[in-house]
């Protein structure tokens, strides 16, 4: 508590109104400066450092991840001014169920309460047009966090101007898992042939009949099929004959296995749809994903590792990188256009 | 959430008691000023439902918000030039001050392809990877060959690095379509030589291979060697390039639709497991610790399933490889000190 409390004067010249309001404009003045620029679509956040946090300010575990809360809110706010339309945050990976029942609860207990929280105000949510959209293992989720899961997702899940995904228990390896098996249970399901309305046999019957009443000599015969070893029409009948038992023995047809790309798995990813992950940002100097948005953020996405704990994460430390990503952003296009590739980066507004 | 102190002391208050302390239409009224406005849907983009009504009732008073829009613009953009200025500058400067301290680093630490040298900068670390992983670029520099040649040239470097500390695996990530994989056996003799001129007649056994290609073994050099216990290690490299990721799992799930079409295999059978033991047998296993020598983090085209934990390196703004960068990474991964001078 000590650094907080040397940090009272600070803070009470900080909270004086003209002051606040100075703030207040300069941050307004310089998100608005930001929207001037490109603007990445995605960003991805991992929101490493409040148990530490906690834990060097001395208080509670779930107190630092209440604060961990306010800090995406925070954040949100900046990404929404500035122009971002998707936000990813890893908020509970699978493994994180290995921590202590106690701080597992509560952080599902915090879940669950923000997300009521949030539902009472659908109006508001509708709107900014912001829909929330939770990505992860449901069946790992308790029945009442669950309940207010979906009560959230459906809320919103008409608004698609700036959409919060929320992994929430997610790790990046179970989600390709579960595309790949959902795109070879696509892929294994048979072709519908049965749909047509025509008929292969009947189609056989009736060119059969024709070819008999056409040739006079067999129009008497009463059993057609057992004299086919006979003059003019053998061709037509052996080849009619050699073709039925054929069709009846091949089984569903499948798609072709070759057609499968990589855009096909993206399409079952639980990302499929949001535009591609411009930036990745984790905090806490932890320089690894940890299985976070990995088919996601391994090509041309830019990860940043900053030293901040997520608490303390706040428009002071974000600003540079979204400065410099912009800054990037503009060599990529001059670069792009000396060497008369245009790589159309997207660019907003 | 507001950064307003009062505001954030009701929000606190309201949230301990699991915000029944305040009704929904208190909190928006505790928000409210710090609300932005709600988007102006234009009717062509999103045009459906409400909102639109309550936007036209605002129209006459059109003419002024649009000039006090456009000055804000005017406002915004000229802050957004002067935020880039100061931005290239500062970055200049950031550049220029890594620049020369990477060159100081690079002066102090320097292998003089020395073994020993080598083996003395990593003696007091904690612990090695057992599998060390380098993403490398091949610089176009106009001659198709100038730039292959010194791609190679940094492989065989990295090698002899990784030989002389004692990793036992390598890998070298390549984006582009696989140009090193063409050239296994110059490769492989690059970095035979260059262990040759690190150690000696005695030089370790070499392995090297890429996914799906027979992998090119060589001896510890002439079979004299008997009783050296350093030299007498293998060091295996693998080339890998962007067909080994995301195109392998695509490979994967090709064959596992035709497994599953012909009802060798059950959707359900299919897990993180399976995937795991596959692409570990026919890529690699995970690396323990990513090198990059790039300016900034960009995997560009890494095998995303092997990257899951692996710790990640770079030096801000470095370009190029060299043995300081290396020589931090390990520095890095065993958690250790970095002193300056041996």
């Amino acid at each position: 508590m000590s650094s907080m409390h040397l940090s009272q004067l600070h803070k009470w010249m900080l909270s004086s109104p003209p002051i606040e309001w100075a703030v207040n404009q300069l941050r307004e003045l310089l998100i608005g400066a930001i929207r001037q620029g490109p603007v990445p679509q995605h960003i991805a956040f991992v929101m490493d450092g409040n148990r530490r946090f906690a834990r060097s300010h001395k208080i509670e575990t779930v107190e630092g991840h209440n604060l961990g809360f306010e800090a995406l809110a925070r954040i949100l706010e900046i990404c929404y001014k500035s122009g971002v339309k998707i936000v990813t945050v890893y908020a509970f990976s699978i493994e994180n169920f290995k921590r202590s029942k106690y701080e597992v609860d509560a952080l599902m207990a915090m879940a669950k309460i923000k997300l009521q929280q949030l539902s009472q105000h659908g109006e508001l949510l509708h709107k900014y047009g912001a829909s929330i959209r939770v990505l992860g293992q449901r069946d790992l989720v308790k029945p009442d966090v669950l309940e207010a899961v979906d009560r959230a997702v459906e809320l919103t899940k008409n608004n698609g101007d700036c959409i919060l995904n929320i992994c929430f228990p997610y790790t990046s390896r179970e989600e390709i898992t579960t595309a790949i098996k959902s795109t070879v249970e696509d892929y294994s399901k048979p072709l519908s042939t049965q749909a047509r309305p025509f008929s292969q046999t009947r189609i056989t019957q009736k060119i059969r009949s024709r070819n008999l009443s056409t040739s006079p000599l067999r129009s008497t015969s009463p059993t057609p099929s057992s004299t086919s070893d006979v003059d003019d029409s053998i061709s037509s009948t052996t080849t009619l004959h050699a073709d039925s038992p054929n069709d009846g023995q091949e089984g569903p047809l499948y798609p072709d296995p070759e057609t499968i790309t990589s855009s096909t798995i993206e399409e079952h990813l639980l990302t499929a749809g949001n535009p591609p992950l411009d930036l990745l940002i984790r905090t806490s100097g932890v320089k690894r994903l940890s299985d976070f948005m990995l088919w996601q953020c391994h090509e041309d996405t830019e990860i940043v590792f900053l030293d901040t704990l997520w608490p303390d994460f706040d428009l002071w430390s974000f600003l540079p990188v979204l400065v410099e990503w912009q800054w990037k952003q503009k060599h990529i296009e001059e670069k792009g256009s000396a060497n008369g590739i245009n790589k159309s980066k997207i660019k907003v507004r | 959430m507001p950064v307003a102190s009062r505001e954030t002391d009701i929000y606190r208050r309201d949230a301990k008691v699991d915000h029944n302390l305040l009704t929904p239409a208190e909190r928006e009224r505790l928000i409210k000023p710090y609300l932005p406005n709600p988007p102006t849907r234009s009717p062509s983009k999103r045009g459906r439902k409400d909102g639109i009504p309550k936007i036209r009732i605002g129209q006459p008073k059109s003419s002024r918000l649009g000039v006090r829009k456009f000055l804000k613009n005017q406002l915004h953009a000229l802050v957004y030039a002067v935020v880039h200025a100061i931005f290239s500058v500062y970055i200049r400067f950031r550049q220029a001050y890594h620049a020369v301290k990477d060159r100081i680093l690079a002066i102090l630490y320097y292998h003089h392809r020395t073994p020993e040298l080598i083996q003395k900068d990593v003696k007091g670390l904690s612990r090695l990877p057992e599998h060390l992983s380098v993403i490398l670029k091949l610089e176009d520099g106009g001659k198709g060959g100038a730039g292959l040649e010194a791609l190679v040239d940094e492989v065989a470097e990295i090698a002899a690095w990784c030989a002389c500390v004692g990793i036992p695996m390598l890998s070298v990530y390549e984006q582009s379509e696989g140009i090193l994989k063409g050239y296994l056996p110059a490769t492989h003799r690059a970095i035979a030589r260059k262990l040759s001129s690190y150690f000696g007649p005695q030089h370790p056994a070499l392995s090297l291979r890429a996914p799906h290609v027979p992998s090119m073994e060589s001896p510890s050099s002439p079979p004299t060697s008997d009783s050296l216990g350093a030299s007498s290690k293998t060091l295996s490299i693998l080339l890998l390039s962007s067909e080994d990721g995301r195109d392998s799992l695509v490979d994967l799930t090709k064959t596992l639709a035709e497994m599953a079409q012909r009802s060798k295999l059950s959707s359900k059978d299919i897990s993180p497991d399976l995937i795991d033991a596959e692409l570990s047998e026919s890529v690699m296993g995970e690396p323990e610790l990513l090198i990059l020598f790039s300016p900034s983090v960009e995997l560009s085209g890494y095998p995303p399933w092997q990257v899951r934990l692996t710790e990640i390196y770079h030096v801000q703004d470095n370009q190029g490889v060299g043995y300081q960068v290396f020589l931090r990474a390990l520095y890095n991964f065993a958690d250790a000190q970095m002193r300056f001078g041996r």
